[in-house]
């Protein structure tokens, strides 16, 4: 019997990506001042990595061990802005877009965690039965 | 998202009011630049004052392009691109100012100077101004921010 | 949840003794397994409710924060209603058990 469905792994997920998205934003915010820094954002890989990824390897025989193919569920990665200078210095971050992707980000994830806490009681609740 | 239009607006303002800012700065301190650039003569000509346009976003030809492309595939109608942008930074037009300085090395052959048409009260006015705006955008964002805290308290 | 279901649904069955004036036993018990299933089926669908709308969160496709956050307590309350009575159910079934005759 499978006690944490689909919903689990999604929100567990999303919860991967707020904490990356939140470490990205604070390294930007961090050099704000550094000439030639390029800000980074967090970014869902592209429809053909996840397409790729979901490619099965063809085994020759019963025993080889087959590839991962990734669990369907979206996957991310940092990724640079590379085509825009702001500073003299080159470096192109924008201070107040990144303050605000920190709160939405913080509102983001408070949201999940508590859904997540949410679905957890629940569950709780059932098996306990109520005593 | 559709939770954070609101926020999104308010940072599109913080982003041109800094914008607005950074202009206002180059104004001023190039209030006396007389050799901004070079012109077609190979003579040095004076710095011009920079002035901000703003527009709203969603009312350029572009943006409405793109919403009609993507209009199909949006599950939710609300509007998602509210805001402002900066539509251009150009130049004031007015004269420059003409100052009598016969010994300044820029000076033509009658003496005077052809100083930039910048006038720092003018830019002071401008500064104050684009600060509450800012502040008032930061305010807007910090109500936003907290209905959306308050939303996830319910049932607590 | 199946164990919820078939719980409760054994609740049911054991339950058709109870006396009726204007309606058969049999009816009684239908009536009853009926609105039981009906108060089940509530139950599931304000979980896949709150379930979708979870998930429309965290792809990032919700209007509205304070939608999600009701839809939520709506189906927490439900489930914790639906637990509450089948606990007091399993209860009075064991105290008519206990009764002498």
């Amino acid at each position: 019997m499978a006690l944490f469905g689909n919903t689990f792994q999604i929100l567990d997920r999303s919860l991967d990506y707020a904490s990356v998205k939140n470490q990205t934003i604070s390294n930007n915010i961090a050099n704000v001042d550094t000439p030639n820094y390029k800000a980074k954002d967090v970014d869902f890989k592209s429809a053909l990595n996840k397409a790729q990824s979901s490619l099965e390897a063809v085994r020759t025989h019963e025993k080889h061990l087959p590839f991962q193919s990734g669990h369907g569920l979206p996957e991310f990665e940092v990724v640079s802005r590379q085509n825009t200078t702001y500073n003299h210095n080159g470096n192109n971050v924008d201070v107040d877009k990144e303050m605000t992707d920190l709160a939405k980000n913080q509102i983001y994830y408070q949201a999940i965690a508590d859904r997540l806490n949410g679905k957890f009681n629940s569950l709780k609740t059932v098996i306990r039965g109520g005593q | 998202m559709g939770i954070f239009n609101s926020i999104n607006t308010s940072a599109s303002g913080l982003t041109a009011q800094r914008l607005r800012m950074d202009v206002i700065s180059s104004n001023i301190a190039n209030a006396e630049t007389t050799r901004a650039q070079l012109n077609e003569d190979g003579e040095w000509v004076p710095y011009r004052r920079k002035m901000v346009s703003f527009e709203e976003k969603g009312s350029s030809f572009h943006s409405k392009f793109q919403h009609a492309l993507h209009s199909h595939s949006d599950n939710n109608a609300s509007n998602q691109n509210t805001g402002v942008r900066v539509a251009e930074i150009s130049e004031d037009e007015q004269p420059f100012k003409m100052v009598y300085k016969p010994n300044h090395p820029d000076a033509n052959e009658q003496g005077y100077v052809a100083m930039p048409n910048v006038d720092p009260l003018k830019e002071m006015v401008d500064l104050m101004s684009t600060t509450r705006s800012y502040e008032a955008n930061v305010t807007s964002m910090n109500a936003s921010k907290d209905m959306l805290m308050k939303a996830l308290e319910i049932g607590k | 949840m199946p164990t919820v279901n078939q719980l409760m649904l054994n609740q049911a069955a054991s339950m058709k003794n109870v006396s009726q004036n204007r309606t058969t036993p049999f009816e009684a018990q239908q009536n009853f397994a009926d609105s039981l299933k009906n108060a089940i089926n509530h139950v599931n669908e304000t979980q896949i409710n709150s379930d979708q709308k979870t998930k429309a969160l965290a792809a990032g496709e919700i209007d509205n924060l304070h939608d999600v956050m009701i839809a939520a307590q709506k189906s927490s309350i439900t489930l914790q209603t639906a637990v509450e009575v089948q606990s007091k159910a399993i209860d009075a079934y064991k105290r008519v058990m206990r009764m002498q005759i």
